[in-house]
């Protein structure tokens, strides 16, 4: 594995010596590596990948198109080889980190504050006003909880003279914290006596000092603290979901809150529910389109009046990414001696902020060792470039250019010394390779000082050439492992004992999950009623065997109903049954009622809640996708359609046995269920309603008992062949028929009655009273009595409680839409 | 000269809107040159919640929630004010371009009305290559920065056509500055993007003209408009001048100052969300009268 590992010539190596000896501190690594045999480590590491992909870790990298739904998320990329740091270097890492922390809350607190730093000439003010996170509504107003920066983190890379050195700083939101957690339980699990013979340094202490940081910065004692997260759109949605779990937050999005008196609530089930603190997900600039971003979808409409009231804590407070500014870099060694009275522990990446006349001449002095960036972000102004340039790449014309700009709006640019990051290895065919790499650490405020996590993020470039590193394709991530001098404590997240108060309810389901697991509902539901009618149209196919030229009147009906479903295109003539129809509708990608479509309407409402769903749910959603977006032949027969509609089904059967036998009866359950009762409901209405009119032919009926999963029942119980009356009664009023309307009926009387009331005032609302009324109505009519028109009012009540189900607990009240704006006139 | 200012700004909706959230910034800013005598604000139907603040810029802000359902909302603001400006310098003289910047720069303060917030882009101000290479003309080497803002204004003037009908409120400056037209916000905003392309400190002011009538006509109560127009800061000793560029002429004391800021979004007179279905329309309606000092006081 090892043979030939050579590191890079010139660049510090963090596996091997100058000559490619392995460092002291990997020895035990590589030692305890090699009692496993080739074969041996293979599997595991195999093991390690299925565990990432069945746990669903993923990332859309930058770029990824945000509309696609198609390929949306990147499987994620570990590297096997952990980063391995010893504990005494380690320890240095983190006291820089934990000094670079309290410099830049002091910051922060002076910026938005009485701004010494500003009026003493130790910060041109320019360098906070060009970033468009300093917020200027938040200016003067003391964060509720009182500090702005609860999670910290630090971009790090050792620098060709062997020190670490750091290069970007991360207090906006940092990302990644997550994914190391993340990482750790993917090679722990591969290497578990590897992992417990190297005695590595816990991640949990870190996410308890977390948690309990974010607590204790409420107001009230038993807060409700919310992850707020841009959505499934997000580049790091996965961690948004991953990290709510773990720590046991509510994951909400900007549109679960509103704000009223003054305070933040979340909308759920059970009414408006205040929310005390937000760790937030979003950037600032997003989180208030009233008084910031008005273009922003993302935020809470009235947050920074709430955060004025001090009744909400926004971690880290909003604003804080203004000091991720690069400009602000060239000025953090001359603030920590002011600030802190001390020289940085880590020294930062040189930088040259270019508003300033000396500084400006300095860069374009020494150019060819620079390079140039955005003083603000990612975009150089003037050249069609994402990230910085380096100055030797430029031409006598590109730099004329360059000054010129300078000499204009020197403001937005810095120069950044050129750090040559150090390598680590990683398997390459077998092999170990040296790659260079950025690693992330992070730091949570506790009351007594800064916590740093004891491992990072790192990631791993693909080229060997790399002065920064950001999750794109081909790059890898790496876990951490810092060895401990003394034996760890084992320690998880899992509280001890005494002080866990038992509950058997995770407070109130937010409302936007609810729709959304509702819709799932709806969604499945939608996609095995139309699964059927493919398979039976099929059935129906095979069976009349090429006596084509006499269509029979179920299959007409059969092909119409797939047609008024959506799922085929509407035409003047009336469809023809076929196979390819059948099939049409099946994997239709422009036909939104195709039973492709639908599945993938069900993942996507189950992307939202995926954080509710067990990583079984979640992964036969997506296979349910799976096997119908598979292309078949065009020519395909009628025997081969009816396999795959069959198959399809199958994933659907073990979606209703999961969610049926291992989902916890909570109230997320229950809409779920909700949703799929109404549309099972609605669904069989149209069925009887098609195929069971007064003259319906003895084939229809049959038709209707199978798409009713009835015919066994209607044999066993009638001796006599099919007749309306016994048909109507087992599909629409049998109670003991779970495909009946009856059978919904009873389900949707029992669920509502389990959900919370929003006033104590003993009155039924509005779902509970259309329930009531049509639970009396089936429950006391005579099959003999049901005609079409009766059929029609269930499949209408059944809509109208599906309308009353979302206005009383997924929109809560007038508060609820998401609103037009006003705008004035100039 | 004193001033009595009404702005009635009239929304009817084509559904029921059961709430709105609201900004308003239609009481006229403490401003040099400027004294706010009275001030009065009705809104219909009534709000539920209430509070006036100043803003980081100094601007007054209403914060009004409307919680009753309504079709129509009206705003009627009503305000006494006393401009008198003091004139531009004579000569003009003053600061080069490049001194300012340098000057610009240096100031060490982050008040709402230092020169760093005014340098770089901003919500409706995105940096626009081509109005800084248009405003470079103005700017000859060596000219004080004066004479070149105030030639800036002139070609504006000159080379752009006023045309209500043209744009909207939301109309990127791009297209307005391409087609060469538009209003006073959309001149503005050129203007602003031009100087701060050349690293000159520029901001948007939101108010009202004084205007007056043909020889011989009267004065139509109602035909006035809510206007627009740029402030740039011009060093230590100059500081903040005025200018108007849909009319080439500087701040004076027909302008009556409603609010400054970066750009529009900053100082917009009503915005806000609500929660309805349907379309809206908006109308407003501006007076702007001449109170003769004797007549003006005691204040309403």
């Amino acid at each position: 594995m090892i043979a030939g590992y050579k590191p890079l010539p010139g660049v510090p190596d963090e596996f091997a010596t100058e000559k490619g000896v392995p460092r002291r501190h990997w020895m035990r690594f590589l030692e305890a590596l090699n009692e496993l045999s080739g074969p041996e480590i293979e599997r595991r590491l195999a093991d390690c990948d299925q565990y990432l992909r069945d746990s669903g870790v993923s990332y859309r990298a930058w770029g990824d198109d945000a509309e696609s739904m198609g390929s949306p998320e990147r499987e994620w990329p570990l590297s096997h080889i952990p980063l391995v740091i010893p504990e005494g270097e380690w320890q240095e890492i983190a006291a820089g980190v934990a000094q670079r922390a309290e410099l830049l809350e002091a910051v922060l607190a002076d910026i938005y504050g009485p701004g010494r730093l500003i009026a003493e000439g130790a910060l041109p003010p320019a360098v906070v006003t060009g970033s468009s996170e300093f917020l200027r509504p938040l200016h003067g107003v003391k964060p509720p909880g009182g500090r702005y920066l609860q999670l910290y983190a630090a971009d790090v890379g050792r620098g060709p003279d062997g020190r670490w050195w750091v290069l970007g700083d991360r207090t906006q939101a940092p990302s990644g914290a997550g994914y190391a957690l993340e990482n750790r339980v993917a090679l722990s699990r591969a290497f578990p006596e590897l992992y417990r013979r190297m005695n590595v340094e816990r991640l949990a202490p870190f996410f308890q000092s977390l948690r309990a940081g974010l607590a204790a910065l409420a107001e009230r004692a038993d807060p409700r603290i919310c992850l707020l997260s841009p959505g499934t759109l997000s580049e790091t949605y996965f961690e948004h979901a991953y990290l709510a779990r773990y720590l046991g937050l509510l994951l909400v999005e900007g549109a679960d809150l509103t704000m009223r008196h003054n305070q933040i609530h979340v909308r759920t089930v059970a009414g408006l529910k205040r929310a005390d603190v937000l760790l937030r997900r979003i950037d600032s600039n997003f989180a208030d389109p009233l008084e910031l971003n008005s273009a922003s979808e993302l935020g809470v409409p009235g947050l920074i009046e709430a955060v004025r009231a001090g009744s909400v804590v926004v971690a880290n407070a909003l604003g804080s990414g203004v000091l991720e500014a690069p400009a602000l870099m060239g000025f953090i060694p001359g603030l920590a001696r002011r600030v802190l009275g001390e020289d940085l522990l880590l020294p930062n990446i040189a930088t040259w902020w270019c508003g300033q006349e000396r500084e400006r001449r300095e860069v374009l002095d020494g150019l060819d060792d620079m390079a140039i960036g955005g003083a603000f972000g990612q975009a150089l102004p003037g050249f069609d470039t994402h990230g910085p340039i380096l100055g030797a790449s430029l031409d006598g014309e590109a730099r004329e250019r360059l000054a010129r700009l300078m000499e204009e709006r020197g403001a937005d640019f810095v120069g950044q010394e050129i750090v040559k990051l150090s390598t680590t290895p990683v398997l390459d065919n077998g092999r170990l390779a040296p790659r260079p790499f950025v690693m992330r650490v992070f730091a949570t405020a506790t009351a007594s000082g800064w916590r740093i996590m004891q491992g990072g993020f790192v990631r791993i470039s693909d080229q060997v050439d790399a002065r920064a590193v950001s999750m794109r394709k081909g790059v890898l991530s790496a876990d951490v492992w810092i060895l401990a001098d003394k034996p760890v404590e084992q320690t998880s997240l899992l509280p001890t004992g005494k002080n866990i108060r038992i509950r058997r309810i995770m407070g109130n389901l937010p409302s936007r999950a609810a729709d959304n697991m509702f819709w799932l509902g709806r969604y499945v539901e939608r996609t095995e009623a139309t699964l059927r009618i493919v398979r039976a149209l099929a059935a129906q196919l095979v069976e009349s065997d090429g006596g084509r030229e006499k269509v029979g009147r179920e299959l007409q009906c059969l092909a119409q109903m797939l047609v008024a479903w959506g799922a085929l295109p509407a035409e003047k003539k009336p469809p023809v049954p076929s196979a390819a129809l059948a099939l049409a509708a099946l994997e239709s990608e422009a036909d939104y009622g195709s039973a492709l479509r639908l599945a993938r309407s069900a993942r996507r409402a189950a992307s939202v809640i995926r954080e509710r769903l067990s990583g079984d749910t979640w992964s036969l959603v997506g296979d349910l996708e799976a096997c119908l977006v598979e292309e078949m032949p065009a020519a395909s027969t009628e025997a081969e359609v009816f396999e795959r509609a069959r198959n399809a089904l199958r994933v659907v059967a073990a979606l209703s046995g999961l969610t049926h036998e291992n989902m916890n009866r909570v109230a997320g359950w229950r809409f779920l269920e909700i949703g799929r009762r109404i549309e099972r409901g609605v669904n069989t209405c149209r069925f009887a309603r098609q195929l069971s009119a007064d003259d319906s032919p003895f084939g229809e009926l049959d038709v209707l008992l199978e798409l009713s999963d009835s015919q066994i029942t209607y044999r066993q119980r009638y001796l006599a062949g099919l007749a309306l009356e016994p048909v109507r009664d087992i599909v629409i009023l049998d109670p003991g028929n779970p495909r009946s309307v009856a059978f919904q009926v009873e389900r949707l009387v029992e669920h509502l009655d389990e959900l919370p009331p929003l006033h104590d005032d003993g009155m039924p609302e509005a779902p509970r009273r259309i329930v009531a009324n049509l639970a009396g109505d089936i429950g006391s009519i005579e099959a003999a009595a049901l005609d079409h028109a009766t059929l029609l009012r269930y499949e209408q009540n059944l809509l109208s409680l599906s309308d009353a189900v979302g206005a009383r607990y997924f929109l809560q009240g007038p508060h609820a839409a998401r609103g037009g704006k006003i705008m004035g006139l100039a | 000269m004193i001033y009595d200012v009404t702005h009635v700004t009239t929304y009817s909706y084509a559904t029921p809107v059961t709430f709105a959230r609201c900004n308003l910034r239609l009481t006229p800013r403490a401003d040099r040159g400027q004294e706010v005598l009275a001030t009065s604000l009705a809104i219909d139907p009534k709000p539920a919640s209430e509070t006036a603040r100043t803003c980081f810029f100094g601007n007054r802000v209403t914060t009004l929630t409307i919680e009753k359902t309504h079709r129509k909302l009206v705003f009627t603001a009503r305000s006494r004010v006393d401009v008198r400006r003091d004139p531009l310098p004579v000569p003009l003289g003053g600061e080069t371009l490049a001194e300012v910047r340098r000057q610009a720069i240096e100031a060490e303060s982050i008040d709402g009305s230092a020169p760093a917030h005014f340098l770089f882009p901003s919500d409706r101000v995105p940096a626009y290559v081509p109005a800084a290479d248009y405003a470079r003309e103005s700017f000859a080497e060596g000219r004080p920065a004066l004479e070149g803002a105030l030639d800036l204004i002139r070609r504006i003037r000159a080379d752009f056509t006023y045309d209500p009908d043209a744009t909207k409120v939301s109309t990127p400056l791009s297209e307005a500055f391409a087609a060469r037209h538009g209003v006073c916000q959309d001149f503005s905003h050129i203007a602003i993007a031009g100087l701060r392309g050349l690293g000159l400190p520029a901001a948007y002011v939101s108010g009202y003209l004084r205007t007056i009538p043909p020889p011989g006509k009267p004065r139509l109560a109602g035909a006035d408009a809510s206007h627009a127009w740029l402030r740039v800061w011009l060093g230590r000793r100059l500081g903040w001048i005025g200018l108007d560029p849909t009319n080439a002429i500087p701040e004076r004391d027909d302008h009556v100052v409603l609010a400054m800021g970066r750009d529009y979004s900053d100082v917009a007179p009503v915005d806000g969300i609500l929660f309805g279905a349907g379309g809206q329309r908006v109308s407003v309606a501006v007076d702007v009268v001449e109170v003769a000092a004797d007549r003006a006081r005691p204040v309403p």
